[in-house]
């Protein structure tokens, strides 16, 4: 995991990430840039706010899926955006800038996708879930190049309920799931956290969990949990470094 | 956002509902109990022209729609497993004996771009996020579990292309999620599909007899295993935590002072009682299928102000102005400071835990759905 702040020098904040998944040849990894605009005055037309009015924008690259994306955003990048927003709002002391909107910007310049093998199904789906941590983690390090005040540094992390080759073998939960490598990902859930706090932002689950297994879903959101603080932990290194 | 609509509450007020919602037990505004819905009327096979419709009205006011249109399509060929050359004579006999061998398994495959969702409602722009968010979140409840494309598929070459349009005719008075959810419920289970007369790979060919089309989700248990269950489409709720008091369907005004809401899909099938049974399941089972955390509109109200900061208040205007960090951080009882940060896990599992609980608000709403009339 790659993370550099301040590489847009016209936006207040920004920040680069840099995802490799393995050292598969024909696999990237993710590549995320992020940028954040404001806080700034809101147009005199939109009615009066007592918080911060964020608005946020995912978009894929044309070129960053095996599929073409078009230059419009799709349904799914707007429900990313929402993710995001949802997962950013409980990080943000919004109350501190009244009459004022946050622009936050992120184009994903590749997704994290195996090349090699052909399109199995539902794989976007899991693909979207680490596109989403990814999202979280580089907005959490553009925020805080922007100077806007937060509660916490937040982070995103992935967890996925996996089953291997064979159908009697039991499901085991794993952090960071690589879609391409696992057979079959019977549930993940992706999860924004704010570790000093001990509080969760935003949670996504999906898949398909008896009720009668609820520990098997705490046990993913532990997981997930995990792999957040993991993640903040390259994003507080990375931050040290750039006041250093 | 649609969930992020200004709600017209003063601090004060919100500050007053903050707290008879945290009581113990809590006093909501409409006198309802904790996990209790808001009274609907429902009907279905409302629309001639659709393969299965439903119209659910909320006491409140709101009203959906969900029309259920279904179109054979040529399923795209791609090359995998089961793809039949004709071409090699050798490989044909071969894929004839393949064939056989797995008769029993189940070969339906399914693709969740057979489904196709859109959520209208008035007052929201076609582009809005909100309305991709819930159309995101209806279909991925739909399609988690991988079972209901494969109910789509008709044989190797077509599959049914199935449109779902939920429309909300009222203005959004609250946040319609389980609402719409509720209505895509009814109108999946009055959906019926032509009856197939066609067999194996040919062009499809169905019945005309509309009486003969059978349902899409069979109302008599169908055995897929070894036990005979009969599914059903899944259902979003919406719950949301006060203090340490769960709340099923808030209000718009109720969302307003939520500390955490999360939309919650899952799932249930029953389990028929079989006769020589070893243990026969009672009820239904049921699963969890997604959970969305939905940004609580509470995050964008305004803060009240406390009467020691407030020069407007005789004697604190003689006293030197807060220090701007106290002012902040301090709560004062009895006024309203928007909640930050997020929900604490043992919150979240919390929630999701009464969602699943046997004998729950899930069955009583799954129950209710049962008894209405599908026509």
């Amino acid at each position: 995991m790659y993370l550099k702040t301040g590489v847009t020098p016209s936006a207040s904040g920004s920040a680069y990430l840099e995802i490799e998944t393995s050292a598969k040849p024909g696999v990237s990894g993710m590549k995320l840039s992020c940028s954040v605009h404001g806080p700034r005055a809101l147009p005199r037309s939109a009615p009066f706010s007592p918080h911060v009015v964020l608005s946020t924008h995912v978009k894929y690259a044309p070129f960053a899926t095996t599929q073409r994306r078009g230059y419009l955003r799709d349904p799914s990048e707007r429900d990313l955006g929402i993710h995001l927003e949802a997962a950013l709002r409980g990080a943000i002391i919004a109350d501190r800038w009244p009459k004022s909107g946050v622009d936050i910007i992120i184009s994903i310049v590749e997704g994290d996708q195996d090349r090699e093998t052909s399109r199995s199904q539902g794989d976007e789906v899991w693909d979207m879930m680490n596109a989403l941590s990814g999202c979280i983690t580089v907005a959490a390090a553009a925020l805080a190049d922007a100077g806007i005040d937060c509660v916490d540094t937040v982070a995103g992390g992935v967890a996925a309920l996996v089953q291997a080759a064979g159908d009697d073998s039991k499901p085991s939960i794993v952090v960071d799931p690589i879609p391409s490598e696992h057979e079959k990902i019977l549930a993940a859930c992706c999860i924004a956290y704010l570790p000093t706090r001990d509080e969760v932002t935003n949670l996504w689950f999906r898949g398909d969990l008896p009720a009668s297994e609820l520990e098997l879903y705490t046990h993913m959101v532990e997981k997930g949990i995990l792999a957040s603080r993991n993640a903040n932990r390259v994003l507080i290194d990375c931050l040290r470094e750039t006041v250093e | 956002m649609a969930s992020s609509q200004h709600v017209l509450l003063s601090p004060a007020e919100l500050a007053y509902l903050h707290d008879s919602l945290s009581l113990t037990p809590p006093i909501r505004p409409d006198g309802r109990s904790p996990a209790q819905f808001r009274p609907l009327v429902a009907e279905t096979g409302i629309l001639p022209g659709t393969n299965g419709s439903a119209r659910i009205c909320f006491a409140d006011g709101t009203e959906a729609i969900v029309g259920v249109k279904a179109e054979v399509e040529r399923t795209a060929q791609r090359a995998g497993d089961d793809t039949v050359y004709l071409e090699g004579g050798e490989g044909d006999e071969e894929d004839v004996e393949d064939g056989e061998a797995r008769e029993g398994e189940d070969k339906r495959k399914g693709d969740s771009a057979w489904v196709e969702m859109t959520v209208e409602i008035p007052g929201l722009r076609d582009d809005d996020s909100g309305t991709a968010f819930l159309a995101a979140m209806l279909s991925e409840a739909l399609l988690a579990d991988g079972e209901f494309a494969k109910r789509l598929w008709i044989n190797r070459r077509f599959h049914w292309k199935l449109y779902l349009d939920i429309i909300l005719i009222s203005p959004p008075l609250s946040y319609p999620l389980p609402l719409l959810s509720l209505t895509t419920h009814l109108a999946l289970l009055s959906t019926r599909l032509p009856r197939l007369k066609s067999e194996g790979d040919e062009d499809p060919f169905f019945d005309d007899d509309w009486a003969a089309a059978p349902y899409l989700f069979p109302r008599t248990p169908t055995t897929t295993t070894t036990i005979a269950t009969t599914a059903r489409p899944p259902i979003t709720l919406l719950v949301m935590a006060v203090g340490n008091n769960i709340i099923f369907d808030p209000s718009k005004e109720e969302l307003a002072v939520a500390d955490v809401a999360l939309a919650v899909s899952v799932t249930g099938s029953t389990a028929a009682p079989h006769a020589d049974d070893a243990e026969p399941e009672p009820g239904r089972s049921l699963r969890l299928l997604s959970i969305r955390t939905i940004d609580p509109p509470s995050r964008l109200t305004p803060p009240g102000v406390a009467n020691a900061a407030n020069s407007a208040y005789g004697a604190a205007g003689t006293q030197k102005m807060l220090e701007a960090a106290t002012a902040e951080v301090e709560a004062v009882e009895g006024v309203w400071k928007a909640p930050r940060g997020g929900a604490k896990r043992v919150v979240l599992g919390a929630l999701v835990q009464k969602v699943l609980e046997r004998g729950g608000v899930v069955d009583e709403v799954l129950d209710a759905l049962e008894g209405v009339d599908l026509g």
